[in-house]
């Protein structure tokens, strides 16, 4: 099997306080070896709480996890607590929007990456320490051996998140879970970041599921799209398929609605209303109320995932 | 629906006609004290905004891009009064602020939207409630200030018997965004200034508030200042841009000149560092290494010099002048287009006959 990452029927309810709020309903995907999946959507959609599902992030009392995720053979689901733990880093690992949240301040960034390799491998402190300063050159820090010395407040927006994804390479993960990690940083070091994940993705054979609302953002790395909305995938396909020929509804009013293409002072194409309330979801198509060509059929049942041509699949009656 | 007003020309508030830029900045300055100095090991002031003037015309909307550092939302904050400049003049239609108008008077031709639409709105007072509070300061009678706050939620789309009595939690960030536009639309301003006011919202949402913002700078005459990070908002919105760096301007011009061909190395580096809609024409080579430097400190000479591939030793030392581009379309503060600056690329230039001696001369800066 080439698939590194398969998930199936993936469901998450939080039922913490108040209404249970399903935030992922029947979620089904696979990550070839080696590629780039971006999961994209608007604030609500899922994306994020698919990408930590993989790791089992959710607190296991607040939320309820049905379906199966199986990555590089580990059915992550079925693990004890001390087995994730060690799927956790080894074979995925995870970066964030806010590096200054997701690392440690009272640590340096040398003993935060010594610290994993040790958790992981069996190898002395100075084998680890000697990694942790090969990782900081792979992700281009300048002045690697000072910086390891650096706690993160020294260090600037760009370099926190370079540091963040040296300690998530530190194991050598298979899968990179990647989770708005570019959304914080100023235009001019977005895009060296991108490149670099591009290029350590090429260079160590990783798989990368990278969760973004930028539809810019998932032109630059993606191999695949799934677009997700209220929870669902509603069309997944390459970034040429999604990008130069939506077919669902919503891709395409997203795509319509950019800046990008329209003139100065035209009106933009928008898509009505605002992004439903995961409470209290419709029946049938999530997206039907804000969908021009919703009938009465896209009320009543939600449209499944149809995969066409070149694995292009959408979720919708109409399309 | 109420036809436009043609207020360029009718508006009984113009005091200066329609030459006189609305609003005029001079060499305005602001230094933050670093707080508890030595933690660094080096004390000092941000610099965050250094000797920055420009102009907002009449009717026209100002984009203000640059990343984080560059001293935007600071300047937006000067303008509106939020901090006390330490140097530096605003004239607001030909009348300096708070000398010739009074601040009152100033604060309520002028108004402003945040980018956090919840912490911007009082959550213990209705959606109304927040438009009308203004008004009512500035002496308003209460039920003529309700009907206005009626009138301003069914201009921004939001139906005034559904809204009116809710309370922000209630309401989507998209509504609520519209909610903070009509609440600084309730005193009539005759300049906007929108500090990442979109930023914060959905995608789909954030077409449907620039199509609004649109609609109601034609419906009530206003002019805008633009603040966003995101360059293809700023180029479908603006009319000209203003590209900050590091507390100072380093591009101003006619915005679709400057998108078409920036003239300062910076803005052509932020403008290829925007991310490709196309596949097929990724980015290969990042335009920039590194990231915007601390403007605790800032570089002497051409702010932009150890980030810029034209830089060259004279770029250390002289601080360029904004300068006018060949086209007249564009200024931009680079050694490169300032003839006889010492710099290899203005050899190239035809000059001008202009006295260079004074063009040279480092910017006044406190």
């Amino acid at each position: 099997m080439s698939n590194l990452v398969s998930i199936e029927g993936l469901t998450v309810t939080f039922t913490g306080r108040g209404k249970p709020v399903r935030a992922v309903d029947h979620v089904s995907l696979e990550v070839e070896k080696g590629s780039v999946l971006v999961l994209l959507g608007e604030s609500g959609s899922g994306k994020s709480v698919t990408l930590r599902s993989l790791l089992r992030l959710h607190p296991e009392k607040t939320s309820k996890v049905e379906g199966r995720i199986i990555v590089d053979g580990h059915d992550i689901m079925a693990l004890s607590k001390t087995e994730i733990g060690d799927v956790r880093g080894r074979t995925v690992s995870m970066i964030f929007q806010e590096p200054m949240l997701a690392l440690d301040p009272v640590y340096t960034l040398g003993q935060q990456i010594t610290e994993a390799i040790l958790r992981h491998e069996d190898v002395t402190p100075e084998q680890a320490h000697s990694r942790a300063l090969e990782l900081f050159e792979k992700v281009q820090i300048p002045s690697p051996e000072r910086r390891l010395n650096a706690y993160p407040h020294e260090m600037s927006g760009g370099m926190r998140q370079r540091a963040m994804i040296a300690l998530a390479l530190a194991c050598r993960p298979k899968v990179l879970l990647a989770d708005e990690p570019t959304t914080a940083l100023d235009a001019t070091v977005q895009i060296q970041i991108l490149l670099l994940l591009r290029a350590l993705q090429r260079e160590l054979g990783l798989s990368i599921v990278f969760v973004t609302h930028d539809i810019g953002v998932a032109v630059e790395i993606a191999d695949k799209i799934a677009v997700m909305y209220a929870g669902r995938i509603v069309e997944s396909g390459s970034v040429a398929d999604i990008l130069h020929t939506p077919r669902h509804p919503y891709t395409r009013g997203l795509l319509a609605s950019r800046v990008e293409r329209a003139k100065k002072g035209d009106r933009l194409q928008t898509i009505p209303g605002s992004p439903p309330d995961l409470t209290a979801l419709p029946a049938g198509c999530a997206f039907a109320p804000r969908c021009d060509k919703a009938t009465a059929a896209c009320r009543e049942q939600v449209p499944s995932l149809v995969t066409g041509a070149f694995d292009h699949a959408v979720a919708c009656i109409h399309a | 629906m109420i036809p436009a007003p043609d207020t360029l020309v009718t508006d009984p508030r113009d005091r200066g006609g329609p030459a006189q830029s609305l609003l005029s900045v001079n060499g305005l300055v602001k230094h933050f004290p670093v707080k508890g100095s030595g933690f660094f090991g080096r004390g000092g002031m941000v610099r965050a905004v250094d000797g920055v003037s420009f102009d907002i015309r009449k009717g026209e909307t100002l984009g203000v891009v640059g990343e984080s550092g560059c001293g935007k939302s600071t300047t937006a904050r000067l303008l509106m009064h939020l901090i006390k400049p330490d140097h530096g003049e605003i004239i607001f239609d030909g009348e300096k602020v708070g000398i010739d108008l009074p601040l009152s008077e100033y604060r309520r031709q002028v108004q402003m939207v945040f980018q956090d639409s919840y912490a911007s709105l009082n959550p213990r007072l209705t959606i109304e409630d927040s438009i009308t509070f203004g008004p009512r300061i500035h002496g308003m009678a209460e039920t003529a200030a309700r009907a206005k706050a009626h009138d301003l939620l069914a201009r921004v789309g939001l139906d005034p018997s559904r809204f009116a009595g809710r309370y922000p939690h209630e309401l989507s960030g998209g509504q609520r965004q519209r909610v903070n536009i009509a609440r600084a639309l309730a005193l009539d301003p005759r300049l906007l200034i929108l500090d990442e006011a979109v930023s914060a919202l959905d995608k789909s949402v954030e077409a449907q508030v620039l199509n609004l913002l649109q609609d109601l700078k034609a419906d009530f005459g206003l002019t805008y200042m633009f603040i966003s990070h995101d360059l293809n908002v700023v180029r479908f919105m603006v009319d000209r841009v203003m590209v900050m760096y590091l507390g100072t301007v380093a591009e101003l011009g006619e915005g679709e000149a400057v998108f078409a061909a920036p003239s300062h190395p910076y803005t052509a580096a932020l403008l290829a560092s925007m991310p490709k809609m196309d596949p097929s024409e990724r980015t290969i080579e990042a335009p920039l290494t590194g990231d915007p430097p601390n403007p605790i400190n800032p570089p002497a000479g051409c702010r932009f010099h150890p980030r810029c591939k034209l830089a060259e030793p004279v770029c250390a030392t002289i601080q360029p002048p904004l300068t006018a581009s060949a086209e007249g379309t564009s200024q931009a503060a680079c050694l490169a287009l300032v003839p006889q600056s010492g710099h290899t690329h203005a050899a190239k230039l035809l000059l001008p006959v202009q006295d260079i001696e004074s063009m040279l001369m480092p910017e006044a800066s406190a």
